[in-house]
């Protein structure tokens, strides 16, 4: 085998409190491709700050091209060679897709700045990446999955040598996953080292010529192409031993008392009279493709963004939903996708969290907070939902992805919603933690609440769902229920109804 | 060192802004002498402000008359003739100090009266100057009778365009005492007095400079056949003046008739920009409130109002030693 | 299209399978969206010139609207310099007295020193940038908020102000008696050279906005400064002089008032931000950062001084044109939010 072109040996850090990396060791190759697993909090994103010169390193020694090297900043990382796509979009909205990818190095004519040699360098550099973008576009007009060919073209540009990809693909359709797959064999095949770090067990098993896992900050061990299995990932990952192709029980159908009666919701720009029932104890799972509509009739449920035909039930009477406060009042909870930005309060802490929708429970007649009622229940929801975290106190930012996510399941409970509608539930939560919320959520069904979830993963449809609701283009093109559902079934009817698209 | 970088940033921040101050000789001025402490008793004067040229007029009477009968004086004021709040709150700290007696000017007549009080049960006596407090425990007020100045303004704007046509306002204020009265006089008197003259349009600059020469161009512009424009303060005068040059009207076209001095408005009037002015005595102010204060500290009694008077000065008679005395540069 | 992917504030992570009449549309209508608040508030520019035209004929008239124009300089001016500010996304609080302590230290130069008028000049348009220099420093390395920071500036600069003047006028007359000609003489007869110097100044930010470095990390900043950092920007030097270039025009605008009063009025200055705060907000620039143009900006400025000109040619009550004024701020940044809702 070749030289490794980044080693790294014996790599600590910590942060106030916690040991992030502990002696941890990895080595990359040129034209290999090195898939990084770990549980959210294994340590993967602060090792690869580290080598992005985000971070600096406690101790431990990096070798690059058989030099050691001290990578002092996200520059000096690029210009040795190692360039990041992070996790989180870096883009700049306002800015062009040009001038993303070649900020900070700008073509000029004298002191002025040269648009038409920019443009002309990123429509080269988009077309032999062959990725099907307008270089002239402004980012913040591009879907969430064309801003993140925009970061793979911006880190490509650079002639990377070793390219470290952060879970590229959670928001990528299958045709963009296509691509970005065929860049990467491109990729390799010049000789490119590429560290991919994902959750995604199947991409695991298409790209990897080794796997390194991370637990808790400590290197558990590396697996040749020849030796990977995903059981056996996955329980280096977790320490234990997790059985993927659990299906629900199958519910007894014969008391289906309808919670929530949904018929003709139709919104201006997409939704098409989406009609269906959600029954009492019921996990609703909705699949569908992006864009299909999902979302979009979760938030027309709540009147989060404007209708144009419709009506809903809740248990038997017209809702009167004005606003998602309503909604709210109702019982009908939402727990939005984008957690970070929607669904939760980062600076502060778990109690704060937990007790946000519930105020008035938890204030006194005059309006003053009552700490130690607030204190109590979150206590209880840590405890009930284990959720991982040093204190009630904690900053939410602090947590992990899984955690998040149970703060915001602790939020809606306290509420004491009886519908949850789910949107992508475990999205950026690693494996074990995607466990945990799915068995959380069928203790929830089984308590009686009512569940939507919606999720762009089949495989977790079929995991949780009782009945699946399949969209496209707007419409319900189907219902299936678990018992004879498959994947390929619910892909087929994802990608031939609609009509129109 | 990161830290170190931090105060080294800090210090050029200091050290620049030294440079920027150390870069003029005279550095006088600010909010107040800084006497007032050690033992030797004292009066606090809390003034509508201090950084118009009036005020520092002011300053100096009052600063001469107290070291003609030896004593200190403290001399505070808001940082613009709205801060009400800001001029309470020195007002409090004055009367927390206990000086031998308070001269005070009311930038609000209601807002004042919980601190004369408060003055009253400390013991301190309160005289006022320029403008009172609506309370019977001040003991007396030297101030320019604002409404017979504006009166004495319109009676020259009067005679000085021939006793018709039409004429306009420039103010500095339509909330403080003088700005009102300035006009109220003024409007009075017109209405009163000449039938013929018409006020067609009355707009308020804030004493503001650059405001109220966009104003006044705004009222020449919309009224071609104004003969006279009257600026209730310094600021509105020049403001008007700078107007006129700006237009190109030639001097003694439209007659202006501006409010207090300064060199701008004494140099507008010897170059026949401006037709005249009124003035006040402001020395002469500052002089009456800190003999009244010493007074009332003996506990001697009072008149309640010294009109310190009001006078009209053009270019016949600038440099009368009598009109001299009461300017300002 | 489009349309269909975003269709609320939570789509931000949805995608469509279909993407090519998005990719064909994109171009023109982000161009269309573009100018959309450009022609706006030009649209608002002029009819609020013809409604005044209708209403006093003293309006359209030449004086009036030189008048205008000058009136509009040395808030336009400010609110240049203050739209590369607002575009990172930060604010600029010193600009008002800051212009003043920029004219006070022109007078110190020319009149207290007697340096000839030119050095005098450069002295007071080289204290704005030393302002806007020390405001960078004080943002970008020490990590105060520009409010904060500006907040502090303002009150300094206000105090440096009136100390170094002594509380008194600076005037020129008599010492340089040429210096009122920078901004009222008329190189352009009829036109006085305070608007020239506007137009010299927006041409200029003009051209560093749209076509410079400076001008790029500006926007860069302002749209992800996080995202400008870890691409190898160094924008905290960036940032320094990004205010320190703003604090160059705070400096001319000193320059101009100076003249235009032809002395420094130590006490002038405070609120003379906010106006040409609200005349970048006006011109469309977002006080969230990212966003905005220099033509947005000079046709801002003028929709605030035809107003208020407007509204005084019509003798409508000062507590009412304050009134009108609020409310064509508010009726501007409304626009902005719809159409950046349309957009979203």
């Amino acid at each position: 085998m070749t030289e490794p072109i980044l080693k790294v040996e014996g790599i600590s850090k910590s942060f106030p409190g916690v040991k992030a990396l502990d002696n941890v060791h990895l080595e990359v190759h040129p034209g290999e491709v090195l898939v990084l697993v770990g549980e959210n909090g294994a340590g993967k994103s602060s090792l690869m700050k580290i080598l992005s010169g985000i971070y600096t390193k406690d101790a431990g020694r990096i070798f690059f091209e058989g030099k050691e090297v001290e990578i002092a900043s996200p520059l000096h990382a690029q210009h040795l060679g190692v360039t990041i796509i992070h996790q989180e979009m870096n883009l700049m909205s306002d800015l062009t897709v040009a001038q993303n990818i070649y900020i900070g190095r700008e073509p000029m004519i004298g002191p002025f700045l040269s648009e038409a040699k920019l443009n002309k360098t990123a429509s080269d550099l988009l077309e032999r990446l062959n990725i099907n973008l307008n270089a002239k576009q402004h980012v913040g007009e591009l879907t969430v999955a064309k801003q993140q060919m925009v970061e793979i073209a911006k880190a490509l540009s650079f002639n990377a040598k070793v390219l470290i990809m952060d879970e590229p693909t959670s928001a990528l359709t299958d045709t963009e996953v296509e691509v970005l797959f065929t860049l990467i064999e491109q990729l390799k095949a010049s000789g490119t080292a590429i560290i991919y770090i994902s959750h995604r067990m199947d991409e695991l098993k298409r790209l990897a010529d080794r796997v390194t896992v991370l637990r808790d900050g400590s290197y558990i061990g590396s697996l040749n192409k020849d030796e990977i299995d995903i059981p056996k990932v996955i329980e280096m990952m977790v320490g234990r031993h997790i059985d993927e192709g659990t299906r629900p029980a199958i519910r007894d159908k014969t008391s289906n008392e309808t919670v929530l009666r949904v018929r003709g919701l139709s919104t201006k720009s997409l939704l098409r009279d989406v009609s269906f029932d959600l029954h009492r104890g019921e996990i609703l799972g909705f699949a569908g493709l992006m864009g299909a509509g999902r979302t979009e009739t979760a938030r027309a449920i709540i009147k989060a963004d404007p209708t144009t035909g419709g009506t809903v039930e809740y248990e038997g009477k017209v809702a009167r939903i004005k606003q998602p406060a309503d909604a709210v009042r109702l019982g009908i909870g939402y727990l939005s996708e984008d957690r970070k930005l929607l669904g939760l309060m980062l600076e502060q802490d778990v109690t704060f969290n937990t007790i946000l929708a519930s105020l008035p429970t938890f204030t006194d007649s005059i309006g003053i907070v009552r700490d130690g009622k607030a204190k109590t229940i979150a206590r209880d929801k840590v405890s009930e939902l284990r959720i991982k975290t040093p204190s009630i106190g904690q900053m939410v930012k602090l947590l992990s992805g899984g955690n998040q996510q149970k703060v915001v399941i602790a939020k809606w409970l306290v509420r004491d919603c009886d519908v949850l509608i789910f949107d992508e539930p475990t999205r950026g939560i690693d494996v074990g933690a995607k466990e945990e919320i799915y068995a959380l959520l069928q203790l929830l069904a089984a308590e009686g609440k009512s569940i939507i979830v919606i999720s762009s993963e089949l495989p977790e449809i079929l995991r949780v769902a009782n009945r699946v609701i399949v969209m496209a283009g707007g419409r319900i093109t189907g219902e299936l229920h678990n018992e004879e559902a498959s994947q390929e079934k619910i892909m087929h009817l994802a990608t031939h109804g609609g009509g129109d698209e | 060192m990161k830290y170190g970088r931090k105060l080294a940033f800090a210090a050029i921040t200091v050290a620049a802004l030294s440079v920027a101050a150390c870069s003029s000789g005279d550095t006088s001025g600010g909010t107040s002498d800084g006497s007032g402490s050690g033992d030797q008793p004292y009066i606090a004067l809390v003034s509508k402000g201090f950084q118009h040229q009036f005020w520092q007029a002011v300053k100096q009477g009052a600063e001469e008359k107290a070291a003609e009968l030896g004593v200190t004086v403290t001399f505070d004021g808001p940082a613009s003739e709205t801060e009400v709040d800001a001029q309470l709150q020195m007002l409090q700290t004055a009367i927390d100090k206990k000086p031998i007696a308070i001269g005070y000017a009311s930038l609000d007549p209601k807002a004042c009266i919980p601190l004369y009080d408060a003055a009253k049960a400390a013991g301190i006596p309160i005289v006022e100057f320029d403008a009172p407090c609506d309370s019977d425990y001040s003991q007396n007020l030297s101030a320019t009778d604002s409404k017979v100045a504006g009166a004495l303004a319109a009676e020259h704007m009067a005679d000085l365009i021939g006793g018709s046509g039409e004429v306009a306002i420039v103010g500095h204020s339509q909330i403080n005492s003088t700005g009102v009265e300035r006009r109220d006089g003024f409007v009075d008197k017109i209405e009163a007095d000449y039938p013929d003259i018409k006020i067609v349009d009355i707009q308020y600059g804030d004493g503001d400079h650059l405001k109220s020469a966009d104003i006044a161009k705004a009222m020449i512009a919309a009224h071609p056949n104004l003969k006279g424009l009257y600026g209730t303060n310094e600021g509105s005068a020049i403001g008007v003046v700078n107007a006129a040059t700006e237009l190109g009207l030639e001097p003694g076209k439209l007659t202006i008739i501006g409010f207090d001095s300064g060199a701008a408005q004494i140099n507008a009037i010897k170059s026949g920009l401006m037709a005249g002015a009124i003035t006040q005595d402001p020395i002469g102010i500052g002089k009456s409130v800190v003999e009244a204060a010493f007074k009332a500290s003996k506990g001697e009694k009072l008149d309640k109002f010294t009109d310190t008077g009001s006078f009209w000065y053009d270019s016949t008679n600038i440099d009368d030693p009598k009109i001299a005395a009461v300017l300002y540069q | 299209m489009s349309l269909q992917t975003d269709s609320g504030p939570s789509t931000k992570g949805k995608k469509d399978m279909t993407v090519a009449a998005e990719k064909q549309g994109g171009g023109v209508l982000a161009f269309v969206k573009k100018q959309a608040q450009q022609s706006l508030a030009f649209g608002t520019l002029i009819i609020l010139v013809v409604f005044f035209s209708i209403a006093s004929p003293a309006f359209l008239t030449w004086p009036n609207i030189s008048g205008v124009l000058l009136a509009t300089a040395v808030i336009g001016i400010l609110a240049l310099g203050t739209t590369f500010v607002i575009i990172t996304g930060g604010i600029d609080l010193s600009i008002g007295t800051g212009m003043t302590l920029a004219a006070v230290m022109t007078g110190v130069f020319i009149v207290n020193i007697g340096l000839p008028v030119w050095l005098g000049v450069l002295g007071g348009v080289l204290t704005g940038g030393l302002m806007g220099f020390v405001n960078g420093v004080n943002i970008a390395f020490l990590r105060l908020p520009p409010f904060i920071a500006t907040l502090a500036m303002m009150l300094i600069a206000q105090g440096l102000s009136l100390i170094i003047s002594g509380v008194r006028p600076i005037y020129f007359s008599g010492i340089a008696d040429d210096f009122k000609l920078i901004a009222l003489g008329t190189l352009i007869p009829g036109l006085p050279n305070a608007v020239l110097i506007t137009i010299v100044a927006a041409l200029i930010a003009f051209v560093v906005l749209g076509k410079t470095i400076l001008g790029r990390y500006t926007f860069s900043i302002g749209s992800n400064e996080e995202a400008t950092r870890l691409s190898g920007v160094n924008t905290r030097r960036w940032k320094v002089m990004i205010y320190t270039f703003a604090g160059l025009f705070t400096g001319v605008a000193g320059v101009v008032i100076a003249s235009r009063l032809d002395s420094a009025q130590p006490q002038l200055g405070v609120g003379y931000e906010l106006q040409a705060i609200a005349a970048v907000i006006i011109g469309g620039t977002s006080l969230l950062g990212g966003r905005g143009s220099i033509l947005g900006t000079v046709i801002g400025a003028l929709i605030m001084s035809v107003v208020i000109n407007g509204l005084r040619i019509m003798s409508i009550q000062t507590e009412w044109q304050n009134v009108v004024v609020g409310i064509v701020i508010l009726i501007a940044v409304y626009f902005d939010t719809l159409r950046n809702r349309a957009s979203a």
